[in-house]
């Protein structure tokens, strides 16, 4: 299916078996971590944190040409359980701060279901600190609907603690009125006529996952070796004056305005921009995947979010579900679903990535954000 | 009589004190104690333990002086240009906008209340490449032909400026609202021209004012992030910045505290030194 | 032989000098109006843009005219609550902060006590502490005491108090300051005790002072981010939903909310306009 990911999940296995190894006694030195969490009964509520209109709304699924309830209210009707639906996320880090301290002292935070991004330090935090509580998969049979190619990540090789909610892929985007297109890293960090309209983001995976594909690095495998020559293009490129700044998500407006001329950027943005004149596309040596997943936090109720992520997984939902927010699912069959709902949308490949897309896209190593030497690297790049 | 207000020790300024200090000692002492706590701590997050860890603070000015000075710079810059720019206009308003003038101070408290993104997506509009502002900028010469306004100090500084521009203007006026008329027809009858008389009754008159305003201007725009965040490069980057990554990226919780400490007391030396100048009665009266 | 200075007979005056007489008579309004020009330039463009209707999910590139957005303002989900949430804790805060501070700056400008300085010094220091640790530090202290608060409307009332009230000292020491003591002095001679003379005499003084620092107070309020984050639990201000959303969109009704509110306050400071106009009418006309 696809042929570069396999590979990649073979030599992934072969770290995920020593990391495995490692986890127990991680757990143990947690003092098994997690607090009270549930009686094995599924409650009647759900409190669910997410990221901001990540989810399909009455609004969304007009315009998507879906018709009916949305797909927590379907949730409720067939299963009864009310979800309280908090959209607090607005920041991997910044809401990690907000909870660390209550899980640090082994509290629930009052959710059953968080969202936290892969390429990040923080999901991996979470689920070796013994935050994250194991998923009941008797209650998800829905889980053999998972994409192969996201079955064993490195920070989750049993897929134990944590289900993906949406993927977004890293790319190139530029503005046609003032570029032609930009295919790959090296011309966006080196050509001059695009001298100071540069963008790169400010994380860590993204932006130097994509320059180690260009160095002919694996990002999913990272050394010092390789992540010192991925530093050392993007400090060239900052002090030619090539990139104009480091940018969160508020590359977007520069690129829509013309003060940028090219950046890297997610597809979901760029969908979502919705200008006809910036177009996106992935990089010639290839893209980064990222993927937001679902976890269930220390105190949430097991069996409850465990029925909710099963609900989810069903490819109907997903389909509505990635039609009504633009990103793109890890359900199989999704893109077959929503055809039926919505041909054309369906045929958007920035929310329904073709199978050769899917083959360009790489994950990041996770044991490289926790670093703190390749942390302090990164953000002395940046000034700070 | 009169001397009750003046003279009268016991236990009125600290029932007066009460309220504001209680409020203070809990929600804000107790957490910096915390802080300081935290400070002397070292390790890897999660697991910190308190070793007297005084390095981190000399780390923190030995890694970060060029933020730290560079923070000073920009706010000190701001602050004087918040101070230029509203003068003017709060003597206006204080003198000559009679019964406009509380829509006037309105005005001034008014961007606050379009949220801080929502107005720096009207200023990128407004002063991108393609823009009417740099446009015509260039083409009066005043920026090069690829000169831009955006991602570069001019923007933060300007940034911080318009942000912290209430926080002057308000003090001000409050201590020239309060300024007796007669005092100015006095002057003129003994012959001072318009500009003695501001010079030697009104401005002195105003400095409580002035004072209060470049401290509440100051203090804090020594601490911002934001704009360096949103309008800058990394050649901008300011000590906020630097708290602001050691404490979400880094999880690096004992030296973020300890250069919270330093930015402190190093605001707290600008103060005694600014207190020093102008005299410590402006300050504390 | 010396003459008393007197303006010269207005006819022989040239157009020059009287051209510069009227600029030297109105260069300050002038001044004065372009930095409220400049003040308000972003929050005209904030209010175009509520009348945008945007090709995508951003509001960054103006496309065409509508009505729609001013019509549908809450369709967004969350946007209201937000709103609702902000203005209750910044009125709230504002008015405690304004009287805890208040209280404070009479006692430190009016009274030499001992701890004087260390006061000045505890006003100053929340100002000097850069946000991010003041609301991690302080979301440490309610974890530690959550059988007493839980995050979210109360905690995020504590917090802003806690931030406003240095803001208030300031400003309000600044009035007081070089505040007459001879008013208040009459008072208590023509037989008002203390309490009265602060009520009739002194408050009314310093109530201007008070209106500046409430306004900063609310303004610092309504516009927190970093701190109410922090301390919210998963409540949400105008603020925190703005940050949230902006990840994937920045939809028109955000800046409706906020030209709203803005418009909404220039029409209450309107009628405060035509109000005094007509009492200093009045008051003219009585005399």
């Amino acid at each position: 299916m696809n042929p570069r990911l396999t590979r990649q999940e073979l030599l992934r296995r072969g770290a995920a078996g020593s990391a495995l190894l490692a986890f127990p006694s991680l757990l143990a030195a947690c003092g098994g971590g997690g607090g009270g969490s549930d009686t094995g009964e599924v409650n009647d509520v759900l409190n669910f944190s997410n990221w901001e209109l990540y989810i399909d709304t009455p609004k969304t699924r007009k315009v998507a040409g879906l018709t009916g309830p949305t797909t927590l209210e379907q949730f409720t009707t067939k299963t009864g359980i009310k979800v309280n639906y908090f959209e607090d996320i607005n920041s991997n880090s910044e809401y990690f701060a907000t909870v660390q301290g209550r899980l640090r002292q082994g509290d629930g935070i009052g959710r059953d279901i968080i969202v936290s991004t892969d390429n990040d330090r923080f999901l991996g935090d979470y689920i070796s600190n013994g935050w994250a509580q194991k998923l009941d998969k008797d209650l998800i049979p829905n889980i053999s609907n998972l994409i192969a190619a996201q079955a064993s990540p490195p920070f989750d090789p049993n897929r134990e603690y944590s289900l993906p909610w949406f993927s977004g892929m890293d790319g190139i985007a530029w503005n046609t009125e003032l570029t032609g297109p930009v295919t790959s890293v090296t011309q966006l960090l080196e050509d001059p006529k695009l001298k100071g309209k540069v963008g790169v983001w400010n994380s860590m995976g993204d932006t130097l996952g994509l320059v180690m594909l260009e160095n002919g690095d694996d990002p999913a495998k990272v050394t010092d070796e390789s992540f010192d020559r991925a530093i050392a293009v993007i400090q060239k490129a900052q002090d030619a004056g090539q990139i104009r700044r480091f940018y969160g998500n508020d590359y977007a407006q520069p690129l829509a305005t013309g003060d940028l001329a090219a950046s890297m950027a997610w597809s979901g943005d760029i969908l979502n921009l919705g200008d006809p004149k910036v177009q996106w596309g992935i990089a010639e040596k290839g893209g980064i995947i990222w993927t937001d997943n679902m976890i269930i936090p220390t105190g949430g109720s097991v069996p409850t979010a465990s029925t909710y992520m099963n609900f989810v997984y069903d490819p109907q939902i997903a389909a509505e579900l990635s039609l009504g927010a633009n990103y793109i699912s890890s359900v199989t069959g999704v893109k077959d679903e929503a055809s039926k709902l919505n041909p054309d949308a369906a045929s958007n490949t920035l929310a329904f990535p073709t199978d050769d897309m899917l083959a360009q896209m790489h994950q990041n190593d996770p044991t490289m954000f926790a670093n703190p030497e390749y942390t302090k690297k990164w953000l002395a790049v940046q000034g700070k | 009589m009169g001397t009750f207000f003046h003279r009268h020790r016991g236990a009125t300024p600290y029932l007066l004190l009460a309220p504001g200090v209680l409020w203070l000692a809990i929600f804000f002492l107790i957490p910096l104690a915390f802080l300081g706590y935290e400070s002397l701590q070292s390790g890897l997050f999660p697991s910190f333990e308190f070793t007297w860890q005084f390095s981190n603070f000399s780390d923190g000015i030995r890694d970060y002086h060029e933020q730290f000075i560079r923070s000073f710079v920009y706010a000190g810059i701001a602050t004087a240009a918040c101070l230029l720019l509203a003068y003017p206009l709060v003597y206006w308003i204080a003198f000559r906008a009679g019964p406009w003038r509380n829509l006037f101070l309105l005005f001034i408290v008014a961007p606050f209340f379009v949220t801080y993104l929502v107005r720096t997506i009207a200023w990128l509009n407004i002063l991108a490449d393609q823009g009417p502002v740099v446009s015509i900028l260039r083409d009066l010469h005043i920026l090069g032909p690829d000169g831009r306004l955006l991602a570069t100090t001019f923007a933060v500084v300007s940034g911080i400026t318009y942000n912290f521009f209430p926080f002057m203007a308000l003090p001000i006026y409050v201590s020239l609202e309060q300024m007796d008329q007669r005092l100015l027809e006095a002057a003129k009858d003994l012959y001072a021209s318009p500009t003695q008389a501001f010079i030697r009754v009104t401005l002195p008159l105003s400095a409580p004012g002035i004072v209060a305003g470049t401290l509440l201007t100051f203090i804090p725009a020594a601490g911002d992030f934001i704009n360096a965040a949103l309008l800058g490069t990394p050649n901008q980057a300011m000590i906020g910045n630097v708290i602001q990554s050691k404490f979400l990226e880094s999880l690096d919780y004992p030296s973020a505290a300890a250069l919270s400490f330093i930015l402190m007391g190093l605001i707290l030396v600008s103060l005694l030194v600014y207190a020093r100048i102008v005299g410590s009665e402006r300050l504390t009266g | 032989m010396t003459t008393i200075a007197a303006s010269p007979p207005r006819a022989r005056r040239s157009v020059a000098a009287r051209t510069w007489a009227f600029v030297k008579r109105h260069a300050l309004m002038v001044y004065a109006l372009l930095v409220v020009a400049y003040l308000m330039l972003p929050i005209a463009v904030v209010i175009l843009f509520s009348f945008n209707k945007p090709a995508g999910k951003f509001n960054y590139v103006w496309e065409e005219f509508t009505f729609d957005n001013w019509v549908n303002w809450n369709s967004v989900l969350g946007i209201q609550d937000a709103i609702i949430t902000s203005l209750k804790v910044g009125l709230l805060a504002t008015v405690v902060a304004t009287a805890l501070g208040t209280l404070m700056a009479m006692a430190i400008v009016r009274h030499h006590f001992v701890g004087r300085g260390a006061t000045n010094v505890l006003v100053f220091l929340p100002m000097s502490t850069p946000e991010i640790v003041l609301g991690a530090s302080l979301l440490t202290l309610f974890l530690n005491t959550s059988s007493i608060f839980q995050l979210g409307f109360i905690t995020i009332f504590i917090a802003h108090v806690m931030f406003i009230v240095s803001f208030v000292v300031v400003t309000v020491k600044a009035r007081l300051i070089g505040f007459d003591r001879h008013l208040e002095e009459a008072a208590m001679d023509l037989g008002a005790n203390e309490a009265t003379t602060f009520r009739k005499v002194t408050l009314p003084l310093i109530a201007p002072a008070m209106l500046a620092a409430a306004l900063l107070g609310f303004a610092l309020s309504i516009d927190d981010f970093v701190i109410t984050y922090f301390n919210a639990g998963g409540t949400q201000t105008f603020p925190i939903f703005v940050w949230g959303i902006a990840r994937v969109a920045v939809p028109p009704q955000v800046n409706v909310v906020a030209s709203a509110i803005f418009i909404v306050a220039i029409a209450f400071a309107l009628t405060n306009v035509f109000w005094e106009y007509r009492s200093a009418k009045r008051t003219r006309g009585a005399t």
